[in-house]
């Protein structure tokens, strides 16, 4: 999977600056979703050509490190598409299932563990599968018995999906344990899950910030009148009494 | 007599000016100094962050520029206005008009209705009882505490305390925010938060904010952040490397990560 819909689950739950964005991904999924600046960029960039994210602090022709971006609702849509498609598999380095287990937030945790029993069902059934395969075949030659070399290496190659496949499972019911003690136990989700997640809440917060931080601003043009300007020019030579 | 302003400030004029100040305290033990020779320009829509050591005159430095003290010597200019001149009374009433300030040590245990609490700073405008109650929850819901509404102070979690402490703050509309620890005693998480509150509150609303606090991880969107130790200003710069770290955003960091 892409860095896209890792980037979209952060953004999610609210605004972050570019840079934030790196640094949240490792934090949240771990090393393996390391993201150099330069892919993190080019990422941004397309996602917001695309119109999954918008700028909302920061200006276009005058970029740097402090824009802030947000999702859309198209960024949203995308989001969910993804995170509702069944996609587990374990092979892939960056694994789509802890990704959506790390991004679900208190809103999609209970889709998240539908999948999470879902991939446990599928490894124990290829575990079980591949161990009657693999037993089918003798370890190393019997004495007095020939085994055909071929078939000691193909026993070997099952062994090695087999342990992988364990340790797979045995991740699963971890998964599993965790993500429905979080579902049960009322936990407490960090602000940047968006503690008053609803994006009619969000709007509402979006829209006071926007009247109060205006007023504050526009009062700050009205009280600069021309007379303290001409005071302040006048202190830019040396004031008669500051010298003491 | 004008210093250049900060380059990457967007308003060239200061809003407050610090200039050499200097305050010493008569403590048991003799005579103790708790700012030495600070001078710093803080610019209308700039998030300054001020970091140090306890005991390294932060405090000191807000109170002084919020002219709840003044400076032994040195000069508080506020929109060329000197405000250590200014008699006690026309400092509180400069002070209510322009600056709102939330201090560390906000109320914790208390009976207050959280509401009533941020409604305070409006009672002196003698704001009817409608227009208080909206701008109240107008101000909480701004700084993401709307569910405080009907809790009392002793009910609320740090994180929602230091929101409420930043929404009294907000509701009289101030041109000058001054924060002591703001983001301290906060995760990580709560703090970005609170961080990225009060940077949309400077770029947008205009208004010049001043944050010190112990660390300056917490200063996470602060430009410029300044060091202070036992009353001086450090300049990063001659801290060499380590000094970096304090620039917006951690340069080392970004050269890394592009190297990788």
């Amino acid at each position: 999977m892409s860095a896209k819909h890792a980037l979209l689950g952060l953004l999610i739950h609210r605004p972050a600056y570019r840079y934030q964005l790196g640094e949240r991904l490792q934090e949240r999924l771990g090393p393996s979703w390391a993201i150099n600046s330069g892919q993190l960029y080019q990422t941004v960039e397309r996602m917001y050509e695309d119109g999954l994210i918008e700028l909302v602090d920061g200006s276009r022709e005058d970029r740097t490190e402090r824009d802030v971006y947000a999702i859309t609702a198209s960024g949203v849509e995308e989001f969910d598409r993804w995170f509702e498609e069944s996609t587990h598999d374990a092979r892939q380095p960056r694994r789509p299932l802890l990704a959506k287990i790390a991004l679900a937030g208190p809103d999609r945790l209970k889709e998240a563990l539908r999948q999470i029993e879902a991939y446990e069902r599928d490894c124990a059934a290829s575990v079980n599968g591949l161990t009657q395969q693999r037993d089918a075949i003798p370890r190393a030659p019997v004495v007095g018995s020939r085994v055909r070399a071929d078939q000691v290496f193909l026993r070997l190659s099952l062994s090695a999906d087999v342990a992988h496949l364990e340790a797979e499972l045995k991740w699963a019911k971890d998964a599993h344990e965790i993500v429905s003690w979080l579902l049960t136990e009322d936990a407490i989700w960090p602000p940047e899950y968006g503690r008053s997640g609803t994006s009619k809440q969000a709007s509402e917060r979006a829209h006071a910030r926007e009247e109060l931080f205006g007023r504050i601003a526009a009062r700050s043009l009205k009280e600069v009148p021309g007379k303290r300007r001409e005071d302040r020019d006048a202190d830019s030579s040396p004031p008669p009494s500051a010298g003491s | 007599m004008l210093t250049p302003p900060h380059p990457r400030a967007r308003d060239p004029e200061p809003m407050l000016r610090l200039e050499r100040i200097s305050k010493r305290f008569e403590r048991p033990g003799g005579l103790r100094v708790a700012l030495d020779d600070v001078s710093l320009d803080l610019a209308r829509g700039q998030l300054l962050g001020l970091f140090g050591p306890s005991g390294s005159g932060k405090t000191t430095l807000l109170r002084i520029a919020a002219g709840l003290r003044r400076p032994d010597s040195g000069a508080v200019t506020y929109n060329g206005e000197r405000l250590d001149w200014m008699s006690a009374a026309e400092r509180t009433r400069f002070r209510r008009r322009e600056i709102a300030c939330v201090w560390s040590s906000e109320p914790a245990q208390e009976r207050l209705g959280v509401t009533d609490h941020v409604a305070m700073p409006l009672l002196v405008d003698r704001c009817g009882r409608r227009e208080t109650d909206r701008r109240v929850r107008e101000a909480l819901l701004v700084c993401e505490a709307e569910q405080c509404v009907g809790m009392e102070l002793r009910d609320l979690s740090d994180g929602e305390r230091q929101r409420v402490a930043i929404a009294r703050a907000l509701v009289s509309e101030p041109r000058l925010l001054l924060a002591d620890g703001p983001a301290s005693n906060l995760s990580i998480l709560e703090r970005e938060a609170i961080m990225l509150l009060l940077a949309e509150l400077a770029r947008k609303a205009r208004v010049a904010v001043l944050i010190a606090e112990r660390d300056a991880e917490a200063l996470v969107g602060a430009d410029p952040i300044i060091y202070l130790r036992d009353g001086r200003l450090i300049d990063p710069e001659s801290l060499g490397e380590a000094g970096r770290v304090y620039q917006f955003p951690p340069r080392g960091s970004e050269r890394a990560a592009a190297d990788a």
